[in-house]
């Protein structure tokens, strides 16, 4: 939110409060309860169904729990051995970080780029726009593990390509160096989320203003470093922060392409996925729940420094 | 905050509006046609995988088959002890609930988020942010425990009711950051006409967003329809599949695998999210054209 | 915009909340209601729902709600089943697991039904041993197999190389291996897997070598030299060629339809002789079954027949007698053994193995004769695996691609996954 606004907002100060008391009562009903009405489904879900597994979680971090047997404390213990004696979590957080730094910038850009062409009435824009949403339609399911090892196997799609040029290619999916990449290329390859939200986006921006824009004679590109952009940095600022934590969580791609493994060579154990094994493949859902909340401490300040940020770049109507 | 109008002091002399010429439409019609097959290959493969005889699948990466046969589809759709039409029709019902509660919901808090001033909107904000963070694997069975208390495991509540409570923060982040986006001289004017908060949200707010409300419905629709780890988890009666998870029942890697009831299923899978696409980019497309001032 | 999540806050509201998750709810299992839980293909699901009816129509006022999944579903949705007190009544087991959830209470022992309910006396007694942990019995194996070498017989053919025989070395099949991907008869096609990160394989090793994978009280049961060497070995076989290059080893997952025999790139694999089946589903070739190489002419095999897979009774049932009684009707009844035929491996009980032997087709047939002919190349079991084995396998997996794709030679290798084992098992 805009830090410019102050949260705690003091009684009475209100515009319209009124001397009295009970005007005072009901201005602070207007001022502070039709926020809480509106928000009541999400508190009720909040406190009914978010709240008490996530303390759960939490409280879980610091036990034992094996997913069966009764749990015991044991304080800290799976924090210290996260920091200290743990060389998968290295690899975790190091693949992690590679996906996030390299498969986000490609996939907004490459989205961004898509919605800000497909936004200028080119005929056929209808069946374009169904085309490039098409990928992101198979989400995580099983067919693109098959799909991704036609393409990127050693007899795969572009390895054929490339012979055509006398490029013998390794089996790029199952190879350390390149694994990694396959699934930066899928997670691009379903950029339809973002190209679509940015599409409202530019929907969203009214046509006068570039009519104006036009009859004081501002040039296409100016138009859209001058319009354009500043008005959908909301949602560039959106997409940015929802991919990255997105790319931070993710789990499928990882999970159906190397078989739950992470392989080949922990070259694609995701972050998620290492926490997964420790969760479901050796049974320790306690220190699996302090991997997650290391990773929220991770996204959380990533977030943070976003919306701190933020304030510099984007801009809001109102 | 700066101020995005432009400013109209400095204009250079007006540029002729026309249309772009034939070259530079046929290039952007080459690169955008080049990038539709490669976006659209792996997908021809599977549905040309579907109709191949099943030795043929895993054998080429050509996409003719070399005969076709739709047996994969009849075998596919049959094959299971529950018709696939019964997946279709779960995922559907659990698909559309979805949508109606991510968007209702959602655009309530929404609302309250991005307009309303009250005491700790910051804070709830934050934690709503928070929500969004934790991976679901940790959480999953507290909250098995949960709704298992509460008898709606094997129904279809814990994958439906906390959408209408506003449980996917992504969609909260999403339309605050678009309502804030809608030019606040509206609310006052309303404001100046005696529109309360209610009114504002429904005969401003809501009509002026229709862009966004239309991709919420579409995420929901399609991220719902592919979600398989929720029902998974809660869905343990064949009766009561969903499509992913009747798909999934066609691999089995430590015995045998029905490649091509997969594939054909998978194909099919993707009609019914595909036409729902088509029907609400209508609306994102219909967004406002103007400020909406004329209303 | 202020992050303040403060743990306070959120402990202090979610303090009432806690205890509500942590309590253990009632199990969902009613009268004469028997859930029962497998993983498998539909074809399995089946011959299994046809027992299932079988069952009910002899037991008045049972009835049996079954569910099948994928092998990768099957866990998570166990696990939760089980953490959440909502487990099924009769549980299809692994090998591997079997011990994880014995270990930790969530399996009901068997022990007093033997003689009564359960009339497993025809078993091998091995089997039966096999499904026990720490003494009491909790799994009850639906079929025997053992670790198998999968042959592609037309490729051998094609090669002008004889197929492997109970004999063959791993000296001869280093040569035969070269001379196959030599013949260059098909595009990209190699002679063998590469088997360096398979366990079976390397257990089966280890034991012609009188070592093993885990001592009995759970420690490591063989040392860096004996790991160093068979990284060797296998380096040797990957600069001659004689097995397939490690980018396309690693497209192996250890399924059915990944392992280089059923990508067309290596004219043999290795697998579990129950999935022979499987294996011919996928594959367009003749396949035939061979037992792992030898180390020496004189050594013995390394092999041993153990479960394929259990079935397992609850401890959350309401009603373990009929978890038990489900059970050997299962493995014990004619008419079920006549729909279940061997598609879970061979049948432990001798009098159905009698039964079955003349119905089966010529896979069924290789399969029973694979298993009941190793004689003397198989030895004892080993003891149940411990607490860990599924990392200590994953750790294998991992160093043998380290070393498989040069970063590590063989004697690092070695070191490098003792080392791995040793701290895996220690933790537990």
């Amino acid at each position: 939110m805009a830090a410019v606004q102050d949260s705690t907002v003091a009684v009475g100060a209100g515009a319209n409060a009124r001397p009295t008391a009970q005007g005072r009562l009901a201005s602070i009903w207007t001022k502070h309860g039709a926020g809480y009405m509106f928000l009541l489904p999400w508190l009720v879900g909040f406190f009914g169904l978010t709240l008490g597994p996530a303390v759960a979680s939490f409280y879980l971090s610091f036990t034992n729990f094996d997913l069966i047997r009764s749990s015991e404390w044991v304080g800290t213990a799976n924090y210290v051995r996260i920091a200290t004696a743990d060389p998968k979590f290295a690899a975790a957080i190091k693949v992690t970080f590679l996906y996030v730094v390299l498969s986000v910038p490609f996939k907004l850009a490459f989205a961004l780029l898509v919605a800000i062409l497909l936004n200028r009435g080119i005929k056929g824009l209808t069946v374009y726009r169904a085309i490039f949403y098409l990928p992101s339609l198979l989400g995580g399911s099983v067919a693109i593990a098959v799909l991704w090892r036609q393409l990127f196997a050693g007899d795969g799609l572009i390895n054929s390509l490339l012979a055509q040029f006398g490029i013998e290619g390794p089996s790029w999916i199952s190879h350390p160096d390149y694994s990694l990449w396959t699934l930066v290329v899928l997670s691009v390859w379903q950029f339809g989320s973002p190209m679509i939200i940015f599409l409202a986006g530019l929907r969203q921006i009214p046509t006068d203003m570039y009519e104006a824009a036009s009859l004081d004679g501002a040039s296409k590109f100016r138009q859209f470093y001058k319009i354009t952009l500043p008005l959908l940095t909301p949602v560039i600022f959106f997409n940015a922060v929802v991919q990255t934590i997105e790319a931070f969580k993710a789990f499928t791609p990882a999970f159906i392409i190397s078989g739950g493994t992470g392989g080949p060579i922990n070259s694609t154990l995701f972050y998620t996925l290492y926490l997964y094994q420790e969760a479901f493949g050796n049974f320790r859902m306690g220190y699996a729940s302090a991997l997650a909340w290391i990773l929220v401490l991770i996204i959380g300040l990533f977030t943070a420094f976003s919306f701190l940020t933020s304030r510099y770049w984007v801009h809001y109507d109102d | 905050m700066t101020d995005a109008t432009m400013s109209t002091g400095t204009a250079p002399p007006p540029a002729t509006i026309g249309r772009r010429g034939p070259l530079a439409s046929l290039l952007v019609h080459t690169a955008l046609i080049a990038a539709s097959i490669a976006m659209l290959y792996p997908l021809l493969w599977m549905v040309s995988a579907s109709v191949r005889p099943e030795d043929e699948i895993f054998s080429s990466t050509s996409l003719w088959p070399s005969a076709v046969d739709i047996s994969s589809y009849i075998r596919g759709w049959f094959g299971l002890d529950v018709s696939f039409g019964r997946f279709f029709w779960n995922s559907l019902v659990i698909a559309v609930l979805t949508v109606i509660g991510n968007v209702i919901a959602c655009s309530l808090a929404a609302y309250a988020f991005a307009r309303l001033r009250f005491a700790g909107r910051n804070f709830w904000f934050a934690i709503m942010l928070g929500t969004l963070m934790i991976p679901y694997h940790v959480t999953l069975i507290p909250q098995y425990v949960l709704f298992l208390d509460l008898g709606w495991v094997n129904t279809i509540l814990p994958l439906v009711v906390p959408k209408f409570l506003a449980s996917d923060a992504f969609f909260i982040f999403l339309m605050v950051q678009f309502f804030r986006g809608i030019p606040r001289e509206l609310d006052e004017a309303a404001m100046m006409d005696g529109c309360g908060p209610w009114r504002i949200y429904w005969k401003i707010m809501l009509p002026l967003s229709l862009p966004v409300l239309a991709t919420a419905a579409i995420f929901s629709f399609i991220w719902t329809w592919d979600d398989f780890f929720g029902p998974l988890i809660y869905l343990n009666d064949m009766n009561t599949y969903t499509i992913q998870l009747g798909l999934r029942t066609f691999v089995d890697s430590s015995s045998t695998s029905d490649w091509g009831g997969l594939f054909a299923m998978s194909t099919l899978s993707l009609v019914p999210v595909f036409f729902f696409f088509l029907f609400f980019q209508r609306l994102l497309i219909e967004g406002i054209a103007t400020t909406g001032m004329k209303r | 915009m202020t992050m303040r999540m403060t743990r306070r806050n959120l402990l202090a509201g979610g303090a009432a909340l806690l205890s509500y998750s942590m309590l253990a709810s009632s199990a969902l299992s009613q009268e004469g209601r028997l859930r029962v839980l497998w993983w498998g293909s539909q074809a399995r699901a089946d011959r299994t729902n046809k027992v299932n009816q079988l069952f009910q129509s002899e037991n008045q006022g049972v009835s049996i709600n079954g569910e099948f999944l994928g092998w990768s579903d099957y866990w998570p949705r166990l696990a939760t089943q089980v953490a959440g007190r909502n487990a099924p009544d009769v549980i299809q087991m692994d090998y591997r697991y079997i011990v994880e959830y014995a270990r930790r209470g969530a399996l009901a022992p068997l022990d007093d039904y033997l003689g009564s309910t359960l009339n497993v006396e025809d078993f091998d007694k091995v089997q039966i041993e096999g499904g026990s942990v720490d003494g009491k019995l909790y799994g009850i194996s639906l079929g025997a197999n053992s670790a198998a070498m999968m042959v592609n017989a037309v490729a051998f053919e094609e090669a002008g190389v004889d197929l492997p025989t109970p004999n063959t070395t791993w000296d001869d099949m280093a040569r035969i291996g070269a001379e196959i991907t030599k013949a260059g008869k098909r595009k990209g096609f190699y002679g063998i897997a590469d088997g360096s990160g398979v366990e079976p394989l390397f257990e089966n090793w280890l034991r012609q070598r009188g070592k093993a994978l885990f001592t009995a009280d759970g420690k490591i049961a063989y040392d860096a030299n004996d790991a160093a060497e068979w990284f060797a070995m296998w380096t040797a076989m990957r600069e001659a060629e004689a097995c397939v290059p490690p980018d396309i080893q690693a497209l192996d997952q250890y399924t059915v339809e990944t392992s280089p025999l059923s990508l067309g790139k290596a004219a043999a694999s290795y697998a579990h002789s129950n999935q022979f089946v499987a294996y011919q589903g996928v594959n367009k070739d003749k396949l035939a079954l061979n037992n792992f190489p030898l180390i020496g002419k004189d050594a013995k095999g390394g092999h041993y027949r153990k479960p394929s897979m259990f079935f397992s009774v609850s401890a959350q049932t309401q009603d373990p007698e009929l978890g038990a009684k489900y059970v050997n009707f299962f493995v014990k009844d004619p008419k079920a053994a006549e729909i279940l035929g061997v598609e879970r491996g061979v049948p432990e009980s001798a009098a159905v193995r009698e039964q079955l032997a003349p119905t089966l087709d010529e896979l069924g047939r290789a399969m029973l004769d694979y298993v009941s002919g190793l004689g003397a190349l198989a030895g004892a079991l080993p003891p149940p695996p411990p607490s860990g084995a599924g990392e200590a396998e994953f750790a294998l997996r991992t160093v043998a691609e380290q070393v498989g794709f040069g970063q590590l030679d063989a004697k690092q290798g070695g070191e490098t996954l003792v080392n791995e084992v040793s701290q895996i098992l220690s933790r537990g």
